[in-house]
């Protein structure tokens, strides 16, 4: 069962600094930047190193990821790095060290996401694997199309930040709604599934969750798999 | 939160604000953020965009992998140094730091995305040009960055400012005219005639397509750089002169989304079209990365 609620027009750039900023190692924002930050989507879905990362690359990314930057950018996201942190031009290298197999895909069809900035990243260890199809629209800023994460496929309006909760307990929507209100971040969008005894709540929200927001959320580790994207 | 410049304009009016105070109440109400997080954010950025300029003029100045871009901004100074310069100093220590920043951009160097890494040296191009002749402070220089942020809101969020959407006019033509409308306003000019100053910068720039060699930020990106911050004190000085610009900055916005909507794809950052395409372009491109 799918419930997608729309509760307010989305606005993408919310942020002085999502024009002013990132600072980060060139050459492309929307080519390094926003890779980098569809790679630690990724990352932060996974919640661990991969032994496997696949990228297709769809349109303008598939034409230019070479002279752009594109590959070092994402694997960097994989593993966590910052966009300004120096190791960036060198994360295959680093990847690969630590015996990460990795593989990029020139696509030539069109952009299933609608988008010429389109990268589609697999990534799998010894426990799972995830998948997220995300788009870069400028200065750095990506939103995020389509997940697949323990056995849930989501299709995304996708801009950041969004929250995701995986739980086995079936009330959680209500306390989460309590605490995001709590800390005044409104909710632009909301997805709840459910699958296999699992339920999956999905939030977009309208500001970011300062660090006692975060705390809170944390609490839930227990019974929720909490994901701050 | 301003959904148009004419808001903006309106609010800085009847309020009685500057433009960049309205840029930091809004950022605080988005982001729950205080006012020092805020600052101090905004500072590291000016400090990332002063650490490039500078690095771009050490020694023989920053070359990228490739060798196709790198030292001009060294040539600039020298030449500026020499007094002979045809469109003045100021102008051309503007093109020095455009230049400069987008050197250091394509030797993947640190920088600041203004609104974008391949537009990054058109802001700080203009900012630090007119820095000493308005004698702006650390704080007048933050409040620049502010008051370029809230303009560029507007474009991302009505149109795009990314390449590969809207062309390089999306980009360097953002950031000019994000430049045009803050140093009016650092000179003293009204909210409407940053503005104007906005508009007409993008007007100047509309149809500017983005067709990087190579795919690589390089050529043209980084002289395009030089053009946005001439182009931006151009029509900085044109609204402060009262020139006013006809059509209003919200339907140039919308016009530079449609013009974007309309360019192929070969011009929209694909490396497929434009200088990209031409014999010496190719060229470069099967020289570094091999025959397709």
């Amino acid at each position: 069962m799918n419930v997608v609620v729309k509760e307010k027009k989305v606005i993408n750039y919310k942020s002085c600094f999502d024009v002013i900023g990132p600072v980060m190692i060139g050459p492309s924002s929307s080519h390094t930047a926003g890779a980098l930050a569809i790679g630690l989507v990724a990352n932060k879905l996974l919640q661990g190193y991969p032994k496997k990362v696949v990228v297709k690359y769809y349109e303008s990314f598939a034409e230019t990821h070479k002279g752009h930057g594109t590959d070092f950018a994402i694997i960097a996201g994989v593993l966590g790095f910052a966009t300004d942190d120096r190791r960036v031009p060198d994360s295959i290298k680093i990847a690969k060290s630590q015996g990460i197999e990795i593989s990029f895909i020139e696509e030539t069809g069109e952009s299933p996401a609608g988008h010429p900035n389109t990268a589609d990243i697999y990534l799998e260890n010894e426990n799972r694997w995830i998948r997220v199809v995300g788009i870069s629209v400028g200065g750095g800023l990506i939103k995020v199309k389509h997940i697949d994460i323990d056995g849930f496929s989501l299709d995304l309006e996708g801009s950041l930040p969004i929250m995701i909760a995986i739980s086995e307990k079936v009330n959680l929507e209500l306390e989460l709604r309590r605490i995001l209100k709590s800390y005044d971040v409104e909710i632009n969008d909301s997805l709840y599934m459910e699958k296999n005894g699992k339920y999956l709540y999905e939030f977009d929200l309208n500001s970011q969750l300062n660090d006692e927001a975060r705390e809170e959320l944390n609490k839930l580790n227990d019974i929720a798999k909490i994901i701050i994207l | 939160m301003y959904t148009s410049i004419k808001e903006i304009v309106e609010a800085a009016k009847t309020r009685q604000k500057r433009i960049y105070e309205l840029a930091i109440e809004q950022e605080m109400e988005m982001t729950k953020a205080t006012y020092d997080e805020i600052w101090e954010r905004m500072d590291k950025n000016l400090k990332t965009m002063e650490d490039a300029v500078k690095r771009s003029t050490e020694g023989d100045g920053v070359f990228s992998p490739t060798g196709l871009t790198g030292g001009d901004a060294v040539k600039i100074k020298k030449y500026r140094e020499s007094g002979k310069t045809l469109s003045g100093d100021l102008m051309m220590l503007g093109v020095q730091n455009a230049v400069g920043t987008n050197e250091v951009n394509a030797a993947m160097g640190v920088i600041c995305a203004t609104p974008t890494a391949g537009a990054s040296g058109t802001i700080p191009g203009v900012l630090f040009a007119i820095k000493d002749k308005l004698n702006l402070r650390r704080e007048d220089q933050i409040h620049f960055l502010f008051t370029t942020a809230l303009f560029g809101m507007v474009v991302a969020n009505n149109a795009c400012i990314s390449g590969a959407m809207g062309g390089c006019q999306a980009e360097v033509g953002s950031a000019s005219a994000m430049a045009a409308a803050a140093a009016v306003e650092a000179a003293g000019g009204t909210p409407e005639q940053s503005s104007h100053a906005f508009s007409t910068a993008l007007q100047n720039l509309l149809g500017l397509v983005c067709d990087p060699v190579a795919g690589l930020v390089e050529i043209p990106c980084v002289k395009r750089n030089a053009v946005g911050t001439a182009n931006a004190l151009v029509a900085a000085d044109l609204a402060l002169a009262g020139v006013k610009n006809l059509i209003d900055a919200d339907e140039v916005i919308e016009a530079m989304y449609q013009v974007g909507r309309r360019m192929p794809r070969e011009l929209r950052e694909t490396g497929l079209g434009g200088v990209a395409a031409t014999p010496t372009g190719i060229a470069i491109r099967n020289k570094i990365f091999g025959k397709e």
